[in-house]
């Protein structure tokens, strides 16, 4: 018997011992079943700056983890090596939610971060472990591309805290060829969550020749401020030539550079730059009086002037859980 | 056949038609998940668990 999934809008029809897009979700016998529950291929502690989140607890560990498989094929992925993998060629850990919370409060991490590939399609997992973890005082992190359909969405986010969300181009054809997806429900997934009350952070990895022109760029930035507010952080992070788009050159500072003045320009209040070195572009100054904030170096806070989340010098309250 | 018998004939050859049609068109559409149910076993091989301090080569 067929079966449906429809947790992701691509909405697999899948005969029986077929496996969707995925690669992760399968039907057996007539039930949808996800193979990945329960086993991680990867987990580490990380900074939560790595995410990127610079808007949420500064300078705290997140238990970080992923299973293998991902709904968006995307040429430059750069964790292609699990995104793509299929579970059968794969290794995995074995650690249920109630272990993966214990190892949690072991390490002395505040949160736990779902990310690496995307926790859309280890959904159940991840709604699984955040519940408990939120009965047990710690708070979910969900870094993910946001290709999901709207209902399993607002579910899942009752217990998330933040989310970091990729919005990879504003252009629908960028999607379909680039990512074998669309853009709407991304859109969709990004105002929800702003909605929800849940803390959010975008980014946009800059791709030379693809969306990295001036006006891709803010018409990509004025979709945020108009949609999401602001004060949501913006990140645009380097481009590395990976998976099937080697021939194309990293991203260069200069580039980066004028898109972090095109969405300041568009008047966001918080635009950073990733994966390469900048000084302007990895601090948090003050939209009010423009004084420093947080000062960063890598992923390391060198300082953290924000009292009780807001400017020490003029007052204004800064967007982000500081605490 | 009265003209009473012909219709109350006629009623329960079209019910059970319609009541056909359905459970047809119910076999032949799939059935529809957003929760997946878990597999006990993983279908790759399982290694045991890592040390999580050492730096995590993906991005994100």
């Amino acid at each position: 018997m067929k079966v449906q999934c429809e947790l992701c809008p691509k909405r697999c029809l899948l005969e029986s011992g077929q496996s969707g897009e995925c690669r992760v979700r399968i039907n057996i016998d007539g039930i949808l079943r996800t193979v990945v529950y329960g086993f991680p291929c990867s987990m580490h502690i990380d900074p939560v700056e790595k995410k990127p989140f610079f808007h949420f607890l500064p300078g705290s560990k997140t238990f970080s983890l992923a299973t293998v498989g991902c709904n968006l094929h995307c040429k430059n992925c750069q964790n292609w090596e699990i995104s793509q993998a299929n579970p059968e060629d794969s290794e995995a850990a074995f650690c249920p939610p109630e272990k993966l919370v214990e190892l949690t409060k072991s390490y002395d991490c505040q949160s736990l971060a779902y990310t690496y590939t995307d926790p859309v399609v280890y959904y159940e997992y991840t709604y699984d472990t955040a519940e408990l973890a939120r009965d047990n005082g710690l708070r979910n992190l969900l870094v993910t591309a946001g290709y999901i359909n709207q209902e399993p969405w607002k579910r899942l986010l009752k217990f998330v805290d933040a989310a970091r969300i990729d919005l990879k181009s504003i252009s629908d054809d960028f999607y379909r060829e680039v990512c074998s997806a669309t853009l709407k429900p991304v859109q969709d997934a990004l105002v929800l969550t702003r909605a929800g009350g849940v803390h959010l952070e975008v980014i946009h990895l800059v791709i030379p020749t693809l969306n990295d022109k001036p006006e891709q760029i803010r018409g990509l930035s004025r979709w945020v401020r108009a949609n999401l507010g602001s004060e949501i952080p913006l990140h645009f992070l380097q481009f590395y030539p990976q998976y099937k788009m080697r021939h194309l050159p990293p991203t260069s500072s200069k580039t980066l550079d004028t898109a972090r003045d095109i969405a300041m320009e568009e008047g966001l209040d918080f635009v950073y730059i990733g994966n390469i070195q900048s000084e302007r572009g990895q601090n948090t100054y003050c939209p009010g009086c423009k004084k420093l904030l947080i000062e960063r170096i890598g992923y390391a806070i060198m300082q953290n002037r924000l009292k009780e989340g807001c400017c020490p010098d003029c007052g204004k309250e800064i967007y982000g859980v500081w605490k | 056949m009265t003209r009473r018998k012909f219709i109350q004939e006629l009623i329960k050859v079209g019910s059970a038609i319609i009541v056909g049609v359905y459970w047809l068109a119910e076999k032949a559409s799939p059935r529809k998940f957003v929760r997946a149910l878990r597999l006990k076993k993983y279908p790759g091989s399982i290694k045991p668990l890592q040390d999580v301090y050492k730096q995590s080569k993906w991005s994100g």
